[in-house]
């Protein structure tokens, strides 16, 4: 279970349907996202398509009688009137019209209508309706999906397409579990329920052998875990995105100083860049080692390019300089990252931050985490943005606390004029069930449970910076080991729930997923589980603590009424 | 014997039964009495009916044709596991609905390509005639009956006249008619004439008819319009696809160049490479000529042609270019030395073998020599066969040019094994002159099997020779 490669196939067929000759691909604004996540443009020219073009903008009116157009688009109102109006008058020879979903019969019908000059060789529905980022993860693309703290009602329609085209094109036929406590996790349950129902023709998939259990489609809610998203990752893809944000496969570095000019945008692919692929889940630490040996390799290739004395030498260069070329492109573009990465480490103070932040996550121990918190809030050294999460954390921690501190601290965030509103947002945000089970405040009932986190505790920690685990990874081995999930993660439908583990295990976030849950679904995948993980989007602590803005606009505060001078926003901040 | 698979209280039946007499049988075989019944299925049949009394049988039998199928499932899914991403064509709905509709259309543009035709033909140029013979050929609508233009709705009088549609008769007013030219209107009664005509006046026609009408005239034109980038590229696949298959078997000769193997030479991958390298330089000059087409600047046409230009250069540098350089000669000789040395000492092993061995019958046709003088030319024969044709196949051609002259020479030239060596030999050098290696490559093999068939038969006649003298 690849989704990039299940992308790659669909491209790959689609273009190859369409035969020989030059071609080019029409498509919207969401599929040219997921056409750019699969492949770069230079594969899609080795391929014979030679021009690009968007449905929905800067169309130009010339005709190319002599191109083939091969539509990738989604099957949305909007695109069909575009593409009948495009099938009116055609401006290229012949289309073949690839959706990628599934397309209601009376679309087609219309879309027939306008064909006027027999110029459609073909229409199909492609599952590609997801951004594939990692071999084993998804993202929908949504960066703010609650309204008032439940589904915008646009971003559950898209929700749960993405998770219906995921499905088919791994011919998955799943069932669905849902966090029982999240409401939003039971609506996206209950929706794809029902278009699996309602779409029984397309979903008669072959049943799984006798007796083995089908595929799990796991449905959890961001709010149940939001300490994920706001730690500092060490893990190389995980850094990237926290430090420098990737967006669609690309990475920003125009603000970075000293930067080539060719570099201010980069293309992270694990398709493209072996470098990349082969250390995404690297740490740091390990990372800079591989670099330096990779360093070391180039530089000798280089000093070997260096001496041309004779004609043998000369034509050794231009055989090998293609590669060598390639292989300098890929040095320079990790050795800028990674030195931006270690700057911005050192800069921003992250070890001392990240430690603070894996204790408050992992351990109770209220009055010296208060005393470093405070110490690392006030100090000028620690931008605003690092002293937020850690106050974050802080009150998440300790909201019922009998001395909990939040109120100074944000005081203490206010005066060197910090975003303190947003952590009654944040208290605001967090589900009940987070309330009660991440830090364990309520009394511990499950014997399981606490045997196991005191065995935890007696183990030690083998790295303070990433002791935390997310909530996933601890669900994912209590679906892979077959351990009963009912009274938490009920089953949809009246399906009979299966003791054993499934084989292949879907799992979709609701209000994003984060790189450190990918690498958790990494480690199950290694040992040769088959997992996937999704989400509407994938967050740093930038991006999360927007979308919890974004949620909790308008509601009332319940939780946070001890906080009321830092409700509102100060102003010019919305 | 002792086969597990012929004791039927083992209950290990099955695919391979082996019976007393040695003879093997497959197939899905009765374990008890040994018919061969095809299907698993019906094997099951079989021994539910005929032997109802062996039920452990039964058992094991079902449990393995599940066990089996099992298998086989799982190892179908991992095969198409990356294959699975099939969907659902929706061709057939989409055609169901448009044809009918295509249909309609394609009999109404007929009707009026008719019209149109009847009206062309014998047109007078003196207006008052002209529009007899047009309302001849279509019967006008009355205007009477027609108070508004049926497309503005606005109504007729001084300032606003009725005109008709010379093709389907209706009324309408001045702005919402059209105007088809003769030329356009010739054009498209019979696309293959073109003729140019002075007469620049032509039909005033409604829209719907110059919808039809022209829809058709594109769907035409889009069929016979070749512009010079179709043509320049249609010539561009065609040198892709010619070279496409020469460069692994360009990689393929490196690699067996390597191994000293004498499939190969240096000069046919030094033919190749070139060939590669001229196939290149071609499709770097096409594209290069589809770059200089003229088109408009910042038009689509001129960003698809650098981007086939592109896409060539990606091409040549990624495919043709970046293949391994030739190996140097005296290195390949070093190599074919040393194989040729490995195949020359083990030659020599086998001879010593082979000595030794004649050695021995000589030792006893000694013995026997009074009894038969055949022995002489036995040993003679063998002689020679341990001397001239003991050279391993493998070691390549410049051996066999001396062992061709010698069984020409000496023994029989009819034997159909060497006219066959001979003639594979021929197709060898056409093959290669034709750069077709791939046949050079199963031909090379051909003439190894046949060369060692031809030495064992050696072999064998003289052990036969030597044979009977035993006896």
């Amino acid at each position: 279970m690849n989704v990039i490669r299940a992308v790659q196939l669909y491209l790959e067929k689609m273009i190859s349907e369409a035969g020989p000759g030059m071609k080019m691909l029409m498509m919207d604004r969401e599929t040219t996202s997921i056409v750019s996540m699969a492949f770069a443009q230079s594969e899609m020219l080795q391929k014979e398509v030679y021009l690009f073009e968007r449905i929905d903008s800067g169309r130009s009116n010339e005709r190319l009688k002599y191109l083939k157009c091969i539509v990738f688009i989604r099957p949305t109102r909007d695109n069909i009137l575009r593409l009948q109006s495009e099938l009116k008058s055609p401006k290229y020879g012949s289309y073949y019209i690839n959706f990628s979903n599934i397309i209601p019969r009376t679309d087609i019908k219309s879309l027939a209508e306008s064909d006027e000059s027999e110029s459609v060789r073909e229409v199909k529905e492609v599952y590609a309706d997801y951004l594939p980022v990692n071999p084993n993860l998804f993202s929908l693309n949504i960066p703010m999906c609650l309204q008032a703290l439940s589904w915008s009602p646009d971003a559950l329609e898209r929700s749960v397409q993405g998770i219906i085209s995921m499905l088919l094109s791994f011919k998955l036929r799943p069932a669905i579990r849902y966090k029982g406590s999240s409401s939003v996790a039971q609506t996206l349950a209950k929706k794809i329920h029902e278009t699996i129902n309602k779409e029984t023709a397309l979903f008669s998939f072959r049943p799984p052998e006798d007796g083995s259990p089908p595929p799990l489609l796991l449905i959890l809610d961001r709010r149940d875990d939001p300490i994920t998203p706001l730690l500092n990752q060490w893990t190389y893809q995980a850094m990237v995105h926290e430090l420098l944000t990737i967006n669609k496969q690309r990475v920003d570095l125009s603000g970075v100083q000293g930067v080539p000019k060719d570099l201010k945008e980069i293309v992270l692919s694990s398709e493209q860049d072996e470098f990349y692929a082969g250390n995404l889940y690297a740490n740091f630490g390990e990372i800079a080692t591989t670099i330096k040996v990779m360093m070391d390799e180039f530089q000798k290739k280089a000093h070997d390019q260096k001496k041309i004395e004779s004609i043998n030498d000369m034509k050794n260069f231009v055989e090998t300089y293609p590669q060598f070329k390639k292989m300098s492109g890929t040095v320079t573009k990790h050795l800028v990252l990674i030195s931006e990465l270690s700057l911005q480490v050192g800069k921003q103070q992250l070890f001392e931050i990240s430690e603070l932040e894996q204790e408050i996550a992992c351990r109770a121990d209220h009055s010296t985490q208060l005393q470093r918190v405070k110490k690392l809030v006030s100090d000028e050294k620690i931008n605003l943005h690092n002293a937020l999460r850690l106050i974050l954390l802080y009150s998440m921690r300790y909201e019922r606390h009998a001395n909990c501190g939040t109120s100074g601290l944000l005081k203490a965030l206010q005066d060197r004029g910090g975003r303190a509103h947003i952590v009654p947002k944040m208290l605001e945000y967090i589900s009940t069930s987070a309330r009660q089970e991440l830090f364990n405040t309520v009394k511990i009932t499950d014997a399981v449970k606490l045997t196991r986190n005191l065995i935890k505790g007696l183990k030690g920690v083998e790295n303070v910076y990433t002791q935390h685990n997310c909530v996933l990874k601890e669900v994912l081995e209590e679906v892979i080991k077959g351990r009963p999930l009912d009274a938490a993660y009920p089953i949809m439908g009246n399906e009979l729930p299966f003791r054993r583990p499934p084989q292949e295990v879907v799992v979709f976030v609701v209000g994003g997923t984060t790189y450190e849950e990918a690498l958790a679904v990494h480690r199950y995948n290694q040992e040769g589980c088959k997992v996937i993980l999704g989400g509407t989007t994938i967050h740093n602590s930038d991006s999360f603590i927007e979308e919890i803005v974004a949620a909790t606009a308008g509601i009332p505060f319940k939780h946070s009424r001890s906080l009321q001078q830092f409700h509102s926003a100060p102003h010019g901040e919305a | 014997m002792s086969n597990p698979f012929d004791d039927p209280d083992e209950g290990s039946s099955g695919m391979l039964l082996l019976r007393d007499d040695a003879e093997i049988l497959e197939g899905f075989l009765c374990p008890i009495c040994k018919a061969d019944l095809k299907t698993p299925e019906r094997l099951t049949a079989h021994v539910e009916q005929q032997h109802s009394e062996e039920q452990d049988l039964l058992k094991s039998l079902r449990e393995m044709f599940s066990f089996a199928k099992k298998k086989i499932l799982n190892l179908d899914e991992t095969a198409s596991e990356l294959a699975r991403n099939l969907d659902s064509s929706l061709g057939q709905g989409e055609v169901a609905v448009r044809n009918p509709r295509l249909e309609r259309y394609a009999t109404e543009t007929n009707k009026l390509i008719i019209r149109l035709d009847k009206l062309l033909d014998g047109l007078p140029s003196d207006p008052d005639a002209r529009k007899r013979h047009e309302q001849s050929k279509v019967p006008w609508i009355d205007g009477k009956l027609v108070k508004l233009c049926p497309s503005c709705a606005k109504g007729f009088g001084l300032t606003r006249r009725q005109h008709h549609c010379r093709v389907c008769g209706s009324v309408m007013c001045d702005g919402c008619s059209f105007h088809l030219s003769f030329d356009e209107a010739r054009s498209i009664v019979q696309p293959e004439m073109s003729s140019k005509d002075r007469d620049s006046s032509g039909f005033r026609v409604c829209e719907h008819c110059l919808h039809l009408l022209m829809n058709r005239k594109e769907m035409q034109d889009s069929r016979s319009d070749r512009p010079p980038v179709t043509k320049l590229y249609e010539k561009l696949l065609q040198e892709k696809r010619e070279i496409t298959p020469d460069i692994p078997m360009y990689e393929k000769i490196i690699g067996s160049l390597y191994e000293g193997d004498a499939i190969y030479r240096l000069s046919d991958a030094s033919a190749l490479r070139e060939k590669i390298g001229r196939a290149a330089e071609r499709i770097d000059n096409i594209s290069k000529a589809i770059l200089a087409l003229p088109f408009p600047q910042g038009s689509r046409e001129e960003s698809l042609k650098k981007s086939i230009r592109l896409s060539c250069i990606a091409y040549i540098k990624e495919q043709m270019l970046s293949t391994p350089p030739l190996p140097a000669e005296d290195e390949i000789k070093k190599i074919q030395a040393r194989k040729k040395q490995e195949t020359a000492r083990r030659i020599e092993r086998e001879r010593r073998l082979a000595l030794e061995a004649y050695e021995r019958y000589e030792l006893q046709s000694e013995s026997y020599a009074t009894n038969g003088s055949s022995s002489s030319s036995t040993a003679s024969t063998a002689e020679m066969t341990n001397g001239r044709f003991y050279p391993a196949p493998a070691t390549g051609t410049d051996q066999w040019s001396g062992f061709q002259t010698a069984t020409v020479n000496v023994s029989a030239s009819a034997d159909p094994l060497i006219d066959q060596i001979n003639i594979v030999k021929g197709y060898i050098r056409q093959a290669r002159e034709a750069m077709r290696f791939e046949e050079v490559e199963t031909l090379e093999r051909n003439l190894s099997e046949l060369t060692q068939e031809f030495y064992e038969r050696q072999r064998r006649n003289a052990q036969e020779g030597g044979g009977p003298v035993r006896n």
